[in-house]
């Protein structure tokens, strides 16, 4: 494969010219006297030219009364009623009542031209709601761009349905819930935006935090406790691009802190998910805490590089390392009745202290070539390696408190390590066998190993295992005009060796998408993709089918003047089958999922009003039924006010958990201003 | 992958790093290379003066103003090439019009200015270069009749890619999924449509790491205990990222499954087609409630920072 690329790069170089130059600009000559324009066959030929027009005002500069473009929508929810299981409401749609800062969207245009040109602010779902996101864009030209992104997502989730092991007793706790919110914050300041260098600085930040449900685990019985989440990440970066005509390059260092100080505690008696006796004792949890203090660090180095070196050859590559640490600091105590199956008796509480690292260099390497030895044919090679190192190690110390005797006190050192060696190598040949249609033909090589800590169980030191994959690749890609458009891709492997037992191994995957213009009005689109997997392992025997259909169309008859209509459907089923080890006896058993779904969007608008919705129907191994319908009334009461009013309605049904459905009507009414 | 395999990747790499610095010292163009035929955009305007004021809206007007790459006062022609034949002609083959060429033309013509910026693989190798999804099919040079070179609202990326990306769009309508419809996300802050150097274009982040973790970055670690999957198979293995029937987004309906289909291996007879993943103690008895949901004991499934089997 190797030799097969080398003789591609160096093919060209024999001298090999190019049949056709690129249609690549040329660099301007001194521009000659502009040649009286001649005029579009609109026009009357006769006329005589018409003097070149007066520079019309660019909308970016600030003339009288438009310095400040935009809008503003506020408004107020109603939520007459939420049926059903309100943490499953809270879970999938988690919008609150009250008055909302709906949507706000303006440009300030500085007519001094002092500190900034221009501004652009963009706030979205404030007042309560689950989702704030707000993003300003403020730029001098030729001087620097600063941009902002923030938001804050609410993220809750708490389904019984998922972990409830006292949902046979009917208790609906999900004991791997968490009711967090996610503060991403993404500033970007561009210093000489346009010019041939640009040097730029970046500052990210990550934060989570909020309350939960946790369990803490001991031999014999699983108590559910409350956790508390506070994780921050902090991302500095600083780089410079530079564009020198055919060449690009950056050059990016940053680095990464992270923390980390969630908790559980428990402070009240708590006899678990079995309650009652063991062995003739109640197992009972009196209190606990537990910390974690961890603290991580990282820098990271990434250069990329582009070329156009010629027409016919073009080269791009990237190189990434970074070396991620982490300091782990762990305490937990507990106090309580419970059972060592170790020691084969009970105690009375425990104290355990960790302190643990992990080191992971990581590496990413890429080189891409594309060549166009003719007019026709192109020729693009990829190769990809990624290798990253994690050793680790934890020193546990573990005090017991057993009854009647003194503590037992123990100190394990655990050591760790995952390493991963991947790489990849692609070729794809593209030939226009005429200006409408393309062939592509392509072969993928994917090989690594890995190797790991092994389960305590299996007796052996490490886990190893190897990826050896072959893929043919297809494809036709056929334009008529600007209206239709038909892409096929289809990629299938053979191999053997792979990571998993549910790996892609001996895999056939097809895409197809289609799209067509009728009118300017009317746009049609399908799109169809398959995907089959199959690992015939006798103790595995995958059998994976993966099948989706889709279809849309969007229709603005008289330019959308006086509405529009838009329909998606999408058909999807999946049907897996693999063995699996039931654990207590271990016999293979089958794994069975299958989804038929049926996916809907259809919303018309005429003139002011609009109704519609989406609905997701599925049957199979979790049948869900899921509605949104909604009508919407937009009136203008003049020139910059708009008054909106909407009805939602959320319904999910689920046919094997019905006590996790929920109903929902939302009123919301609201006065959007424009400028 | 063995070093020696490593170690010639590297070998090759450099040998043609050094074959394109060769080559580019040849190809260096003559700074002075000089094309007649320019007319200057003054005299596009003439006909295409809407056209031109409509350009004044987008970013690309820079390149008018001179900011960049010497197209001052030409900045039509630093796209459609020299107009001094069309200008004469008024004939439309006289000129180069992008929108007409095959999309890898327009590309190239695109590329020109924009191979490097925020676009890591410059394009080469993304999926919408290997499927001629030109640049001009989601970017509207002119920005005519409002249409906008750069959409930035969230509502509006998510339009635009849903366009022609159906079934992925059609995943968000299910009860679990990621938070574009309501606007709070968007396609291009998991993907970039530019090109990537990840399956599906899926974006990096600190450096070299998933697009995932830049939000869920409590997953990032590197953990003293890692869960193999996360880092060898990515979030995908267990997730389904656009939409799901299935609480947290799993791939199966019960959560126990996700786990037992890897974590079955009873043996190991031929190591080359060894597969991660041990069997849980026989103890695990699956008929009691207890056991039904690996993850009210493995909670850190994603990778620990204390324990190896995962239980804190």
């Amino acid at each position: 494969m190797r030799l097969l690329a080398a003789f591609l790069l160096l093919l060209p170089l024999a001298g090999q010219q190019p049949a056709t130059p690129a249609p690549e600009p040329a660099k301007p000559a001194t521009p000659a006297t502009p040649a009286t324009p001649a005029l579009e066959p609109a026009k009357p030929a006769d006329q005589p030219a018409p003097a070149p027009a007066a520079p019309a005002p660019a909308p970016d500069e600030p003339s009288g009364d438009n310095w400040l473009q935009g809008s503003i929508e506020v408004g107020y929810r109603w939520i007459p009623n939420i049926d059903g299981n309100f943490n499953a409401y809270r879970s999938v749609v988690n919008l609150g009542q009250g008055p909302k800062l709906l949507d706000a969207d303006f440009s300030l245009l500085n007519p001094s031209k002092i500190l900034f040109d221009r501004a652009d602010v963009h706030a979205t779902s404030w007042g309560g709601d689950p989702y704030n996101t707000l993003r300003v864009d403020i730029q001098k030209d030729k001087i620097y761009r600063l941009m902002a992104d923030y938001r804050n997502i609410e993220y809750f989730n708490f389904l019984p349905s998922y972990a409830d092991p006292t949902l046979s007793q009917g208790v609906l706790l999900n004991q791997n819930s968490f009711d967090t919110a996610i503060r991403t914050l993404n500033v970007q300041l561009d210093l000489l935006p346009g010019k041939w260098i640009t040097p730029y600085l970046g500052f990210e930040r990550n934060t989570q935090f909020g309350s939960g449900v946790t369990v803490f685990h001991t031999d014999q019985n699983d108590y559910p406790v409350a956790s508390l989440y506070s994780d921050q990440t902090n991302n500095y970066r600083a780089g410079v691009r530079m564009e020198m005509g055919r060449y690009h390059v950056t050059i990016e260092q940053g680095g990464t802190t992270f923390k980390d100080d969630q908790g559980a505690s428990d402070n009240q008696p708590n006899s678990g998910n079995i309650p009652g006796f063991f062995l003739g004792q109640p197992l009972v949890l009196s209190q606990m805490q537990e910390q974690y203090r961890v603290r991580s660090n990282s820098t990271y180095t990434k250069v990329l590089g582009a070329a156009n070196l010629y027409s016919w050859l073009s080269v791009t590559g990237q190189f990434v390392y970074s070396r991620p640490h982490t300091d782990v600091n762990y305490t937990e105590s507990s106090a309580g009745n419970f059972f060592s199956n170790d020691l084969f008796q009970f105690y009375n509480g425990g104290q355990d202290t960790l302190t643990g690292a992990a080191n992971m260099p990581h590496s990413f390497g890429n080189v891409t070539v594309e060549l166009r030895p003719w007019r026709r044919l192109r020729i693009v090679e990829n190769w990809n390696t990624e290798r990253y190192h994690n050793t680790s190690n934890a020193l546990l110390a573990e005090n017991l408190l057993l009854p009647g005797s003194a503590p037992l006190t123990d100190q394990q050192l655990a050591t760790d390590r995952l390493n991963l060696n991947y790489s990849q190598e692609e070729i794809d040949v593209f030939y226009d066998v005429t200006s409408r249609l393309t062939l592509r033909g392509g072969y993928r090589f994917q090989w690594g190993n890995t190797d790991l800590g092994a389960p305590i169980l299996s007796g052996l030191n490490l886990e190893t295992a190897s990826l050896r994959r072959n893929i043919g690749i297809a494809g036709i890609n056929y334009r008529f005009s600007q209206k239709l458009r038909l892409i096929a891709d289809a990629e299938g492997s053979s191999s053997n060796q792979t990571f998993f037992r549910t790996s892609l191994q001996q895999y056939q995957k097809a895409h197809i998408r289609a799209s067509y213009d009728v009118a300017s009005s009317l746009h049609f689109a399908a799109d169809f993709s398959l995907l089959n997997n199959s690992n015939p392992d006798p103790s595995v025997k995958l059998d994976f089918s993966s099948k989706v259909e889709s279809a849309s169309l969007f229709w603005t008859p008289n330019s959308g003047k006086w509405g529009n209509l838009l329909l998606d459907y999408s058909r999807s089923a999946v049907s897996s089958n693999i063995l699996y080890l039931v654990p207590q006896t271990l016999t293979p058993a089958q794994s069975i999922y299958k989804e038929n779904a049926h996916a809907l969007t259809a919303v018309m608008t005429v003139k002011w009003f609009s109704f519609g919705g989406s609905m997701f129907i599925s049957s199979g191994s979790r049948p869900t039924n899921y509605f949104q319908p909604l009508a919407r009334l937009s009136i203008p009461l003049n020139k910059h006010l708009r008054w909106n009013t909407e009805w939602r309605y959320y319904s999910m049904s689920e046919a094997f958990y019905a006590f996790e459905d929920f109903r929902s009507n939302q009123l919301m009414t609201s006065l959007r201003f424009t400028r | 992958m063995p070093n020696s395999a490593f170690q010639a990747f590297c070998s090759l790499v450099l040998s043609t790093l050094r074959a394109i610095l060769w080559i580019s010292c040849l190809a260096l163009p003559s700074a002075a290379a000089e094309m007649p035929g320019y007319v200057g955009s003054d005299t596009c305007k003439t006909c295409h003066e809407e056209i031109y004021n409509n350009l004044q809206k987008t970013p690309h007007f820079t390149v008018e103003t001179g900011a960049r790459k010497g197209w001052e006062k030409k900045s039509c022609e630093s796209c459609h090439g020299p107009g001094a034949k069309h200008a004469e002609s008024a004939s439309a083959a006289d000129i180069r019009n992008p929108a007409k060429l095959s999309p890898l033309e327009t590309d190239r013509t695109c590329l020109t200015c924009h191979l490097n910026q925020q676009t890591p693989g410059g394009r080469l190798a993304s999926g919408h270069a290997k499927d001629q999804v030109g640049c001009t099919t989601c970017h509207f040079v002119h920005g005519t009749g409002g249409a906008k070179l750069v959409e930035h609202k969230r509502s509006e990326i998510n339009a635009r890619c849903s366009t022609c990306h159906i079934s992925e769009w059609a995943a968000f309508n299910r009860p679990y999924k990621h938070r574009l419809p309501e606007g709070a996300m968007s396609c291009v802050d998991c993907h970039n449509p530019h090109a990537t150097f990840s399956v599906d274009a899926m974006r990096t982040s600190f450096g070299n790491e998933p697009g995932c973790l830049r939000c869920h970055s409590d997953k990032r670690g590197p953990f003293v205990f890692e869960h193999a999957p996360v880092r060898l198979e990515g979030c995908g293995a267990c997730h389904e990222p656009h939409g799901s029937a299935n609480p947290r987004m799993l791939v199966r309906h019960e959560q126990s499954l996700v786990c037992l289909e890897c974590h079955s291996n009873i043996s190991m007879p031929n190591p080359q087609n060894a597969k991660l993943g041990g069997v849980p103690p026989a103890f695990h008895d699956l008929r009691t409630s207890r056991f039904q949901n690996c993850t009210v004991c493995h909670v850190k499934v994603h990778g620990s920072y204390v324990d190896r089997e995962l239980l804190r």
